[in-house]
């Protein structure tokens, strides 16, 4: 077991190593302006529960993406983002027939609280293969607005109920704006990071004579010799219980996650009916990097209530009309007729690139995305309420030929979108901005059949059906009665007929 | 009809001879179709209806050697696609491609058009008339009426923004030829067909099985059968027997060909997703509001009798039995009308387009029509049809675009308000088959009545 703790200040900001004081197992220092992200690292055999390493064990890869829908303040280097909501990529065992990919789900809603999923055969969506093969193969989203129920669970099978620490430790990611669980086989290490916003945090840690912890106060830097596609870090490392005091680093690697130093903020225009446009407003239309070729794009991941139409996102002039560029990616298949209440797949996720108008100077734009939702259950009062979380937005811009993104640090991949684009893609970017509040989803009402009033549609129904074919029936006993079945014969008989009768 | 003095005589010019009628209902198409490809290239809203789209894209699937149901949504048989194959032709020259692109279109108003022109020549042969024996109607009169159809401006729109419908139209007016001119082969060749295309052609079988008796058919003249076997023997006629096989053949030969040509794919898109689907989508039928609550809740058992689960019942038994039984003989193309109003109104779903499948008998039925001789009852038919419509269009509107929870009871009660009025005006034009005969006899009641077979 391996813990690396790191707290990233701005650039400019910067501690002396004066102000930190080492201590045996104890790293503290003054209040600082942060995002901390702690990462420990677990051998399959350091799982506290067999039954969690049996099930680990069998399959091939697993990503576990939890965003919280607070928005958050991203800092250089954690600059990757993901639509709110719980996101999981993963390639199932070499067993087909696997009892734990079926069973999956079930030990996924006892983690993580109801996680709506039957298995990975129904409710999951295929990626794209045929690119990276780094890329998982299938893909789950939910909106899921808390962590709670993990951190009841870890407390449950980390801590000793003595522990006071290791409860207080696990609740502080009620603050958490993100979360990630990675597994794969290759390694046969489970990976949990938790990252926490930008925000007032003291300087502290402590570690345990188990494992190994190392600390990290770092900043962004800008050195001269830096690589327009690298970003730099400076700051103090120390490995608790064995270093005695900070040992200054500094260095610079290759990032495929920038910021686009922008923002955008979304809502649904009014009114929405049943098929919402969903309004994008940036801050600016000016491209991150003047060095190479960029465009905006948005990726959602759609919660099967509500979906993108292809066909309809095919026509240019109506992309053109809605500033969009193109439908570069839709998870297959969505289904653009059924009711969200028989549908068991868990929604599609769509890639959309978007036209920004080519003026010189910077503008704020915004963008249309037209969207449809489909018949819920019914519901008493009429009407129910969805979460519609909010896209991960970027700039996607192309590196220079040769240009090579080795893993660092910080690298976050199997984000959904990063096997959508090549290799030497690097992603700008925007930051959320919420439209009220403080949450990145935007809710709709949909409209439902009011069960409050439904009591009379089956005898309604079935007196006004009974009624109209009464009303024909008895329309055509008159017919009958009164001219039979046989064609009138006293009228316009013909020719040959009358010599026979004759 | 009109209030000018020159304009009577201009209409009846108008329809004295055929070319003017033909090329003004040609024109009006030409012109639409030109029209919808300007909006189509100058406005995000699109002429073209997403079907069309739905087709085409079906046929370059077929042009690349796939198939037509690797289209998401195609829910038609292969021929389609197969008929619109030189949509997906591409030349290199934009005015050429869009232009064959186009060509569906002109295939579905070139259908309006024959449709149209079957709709004069069956007017014309008098064969329309109380079931095939009526008088032969002038042809200025019947290209009058053909008119409705030929000049409609719904008719027009919905086939040049790419609509199939119109294909069925022709489809169906034809069957219709051929059996009043008895030709037996062909008439059995396009039912197999029709049934293959649309499904829904099937209910004109008994009807047409019912008419084609052997008196009709003139094969066995002048002979009274009395006893139950001797009437069954009446029954089963040559040209009943050839109708039946010809159709069958047609119908089950296209489908294995089908099925050998696409597979699984064919059956379960262009058949049995009718069966299956859930059609929670608000539309005009009287049970939808009924179906959206049961196919959430598929368990609830509130309810001792759910009528959408025997809807078929009425709505089989009145358009394949009961009014086939009572009205083909009286008048094929009115039992035809009635029939296929009747499977519109009680179906489980209902959309616009299901309107054209039967407006396309209205030019054969109106002459006769009460509708026609009682101005007040036929104005007020006509409105309280619009009207019961527009009700529901209101309350769709106010759910689709505004979000409002129509469901209940504003749809509900629209819906079923537009099926008591459907009921009601298919219960006028069943009257009138009665009617057609005792106005021009009353004294023939009693032995009519007694006048089977």
């Amino acid at each position: 077991m391996r813990e690396r703790i790191t707290f990233v200040q701005k650039l400019g900001d910067s501690l002396e190593p004066s102000v930190i004081n080492v201590a045996g197992n104890l790293i503290s220092g003054p209040e600082i302006l942060a995002t901390r992200e702690d990462k420990v690292t677990l051998a399959l055999d350091e799982l506290p529960a067999a039954e969690l390493q049996d099930s680990l064990n069998r399959l091939h890869e697993l990503h576990i993406r939890w965003v919280s829908p607070v928005a958050y303040q991203a800092v250089s280097p954690l600059l990757s983002r993901l639509p709110p909501g719980f996101h999981l990529f993963f390639t199932p065992g070499k067993d087909d027939a696997d009892p734990v990919s079926n069973r999956l789900c079930q030990t996924l809603s006892a983690i993580f609280g109801n996680v709506n999923c039957s298995t990975p055969e129904e409710s999951f969506t295929s990626l794209p293969n045929d690119r990276f093969s780094h890329s998982s193969a299938l893909q789950y989203f939910q909106p899921l607005e808390s962590l709670s129920p993990f951190i009841h669970y870890a407390k449950d099978q980390l801590c000793s109920p003595s522990d006071a620490s290791c409860a207080a430790r696990l609740d502080g990611l009620t603050q958490a704006s993100s979360l990630d669980v990675s597994y794969d086989a290759i390694s046969h290490a489970l990976k949990v990071t938790a990252t926490w916003p930008y925000q007032l945090q003291t300087v502290h840690a402590t570690s345990r004579s188990q494992y190994r912890t190392e600390v990290g106060i770092l900043s962004a830097e800008k050195p001269a010799s830096l690589e327009p596609y690298e970003l730099g870090i400076s700051g103090l490392l120390t490995v608790l219980g064995q270093d005695s005091k900070p040992s200054p680093t500094m260095f610079s690697f290759a990032s495929r996650h920038r910021d686009a130093q922008s923002a955008f903020s979304t809502k649904f225009l009014k009114p929405t009916g049943l098929h919402p446009i969903l309004k994008i407003h940036f801050e600016s239309n000016k491209p991150p990097s003047d060095d190479s070729y960029c465009s905006p794009h948005a990726y959602f991941t759609l919660p099967r209530t509500i979906f993108a139409d292809k066909y309809q996102l095919a026509d240019d002039l109506f992309l053109a009309s809605k500033n969009l560029t193109a439908l570069r990616y839709s998870s297959q298949p969505v289904d653009l007729e059924a009711p969200e209440y028989v549908m068991k797949r868990w929604g599609s996720a769509v890639l959309l690139e978007l036209s920004p108008p080519a003026s010189e100077k910077a503008e704020p734009w915004t963008a249309e995305v037209p969207l449809h939702l489909r018949y819920l259950s019914p519901a008493a009062g009429g009407y129910e309420t969805i979460q519609v979380p909010y896209p991960a937005i970027f700039w996607a811009c192309t590196a220079e030929e040769g240009t090579k993104f080795p893993s660092n640090p910080f690298e976050r991949v199997n984000l959904g979108y990063d096997g959508l684009f090549g290799p030497r893609t690097v992603f700008w970017h925007v930051e959320p901005r919420p439209e009220a509040g403080s949450l990145l989803v935007n809710a709709v009402k949909v409209p439902v059949l009011d069960l409050n009033k439904s009591e009379w549609v089956n005898t309604g129904t079935a007196i006004a059906v009974l009624l109209g074919f009464a009303w024909v029936v008895w329309k055509l006993a008159a017919v009958y009665l009164s001219s039979g079945h046989e064609r009138d014969s006293s009228r316009a008989v013909k020719p040959s007929e009358r010599k026979k009768k004759q | 009809m009109s209030a000018g003095s020159s304009a009577p005589s201009l209409l009846t010019r108008f329809f004295q001879r055929a070319l003017p009628l033909y090329l003004s209902a040609a024109l009006l198409r030409v012109i639409l179709i030109i029209y919808g490809l300007w909006q189509d290239a100058n406005s995000p809203l699109k002429y073209t209806d997403i079907d069309y789209l739905v087709f085409t894209d079906a046929a370059r699937f077929v042009a690349r050697g796939q198939s037509p149901y690797d289209r998401e949504t195609y829910r038609y048989t292969p021929v389609l696609a197969w008929l619109l194959l030189p949509t997906a032709r591409i030349t290199g020259n934009p005015l050429l491609d869009t232009a064959w692109f186009s060509s569906g279109k002109v295939l579905f108003a070139a259908a309006d058009l024959v449709a149209g022109w079957l709709l004069e020549r069956i007017l014309t042969t008098g064969s329309s008339g109380n079931g095939g024996n009526g008088r032969p109607m002038r042809a200025a009169t019947a290209r009058k009426y053909a008119a409705i159809w030929l000049l409609n401006p719904m008719v027009a729109t919905i086939s040049t923004r790419g609509s199939s419908e119109g294909l069925l139209g022709v489809l169906v007016t034809a069957l219709l030829w051929a059996v009043l001119a008895r030709r037996v082969t062909l008439a059995g060749l396009l039912l197999g067909f029709g049934v293959h295309f649309k499904i829904y052609p099937f209910i004109y079988a008994p009807a047409i099985v019912w008419w084609m008796d052997r008196e009709r058919m003139r094969d066995d003249p002048g002979k009274r059968r009395t006893g139950l076997g001797s009437r069954l023997t009446a029954f089963v006629s040559p040209a009943r027997v050839q109708l039946a096989l010809v159709s069958l053949a047609t119908f089950l030969g296209l489908n294995t060909l089908m099925y050998l040509l696409y597979g699984a794919p064919f059956i379960t898109h262009t058949y049995l997703h009718h069966v299956t689907r859930i059609d929670h989508r608000h539309n005009f039928s009287p049970y939808n509001t009924q179906l959206y609550l049961t196919s959430a809740f598929p368990t609830l058992s509130s309810a001792l009798l759910r009528i959408e689960s025997v809807a078929f019942l009425p709505q089989l038994l009145l358009s394949c039995v009961l009014i086939p039984l009572v009205m083909a003989k009286k008048d094929l193309p009115t039992a035809m009308l009635a029939q296929t109003f009747a499977f519109a109104t009680f179906n489980k779903v209902c959309t616009s387009q299901y309107f054209l499948w039967y407006m396309i008998f209205l030019p054969l039925y109106l002459p006769r029509s009460s509708f026609l001789r009682n101005k007040t009852l036929g104005s007020s038919a006509l409105a309280l049809w619009v009207a019961s419509q527009g009700l529901w269009l209101q309350q769709g509107y106010e759910l689709e675009f505004l979000g409002k929870s129509t469901f209940l009871p504003g749809l509900w009660l629209a819906s079923l308000g537009f099926f008591l009025v459907n009921c009601w005006i298919l219960g006028i034009i069943i009257n009138d088959v009665a009617e057609t005969g005792t106005r021009v006899s009353s004294s023939s009641k009693k032995t009519v009545s007694f006048d089977l077979d």
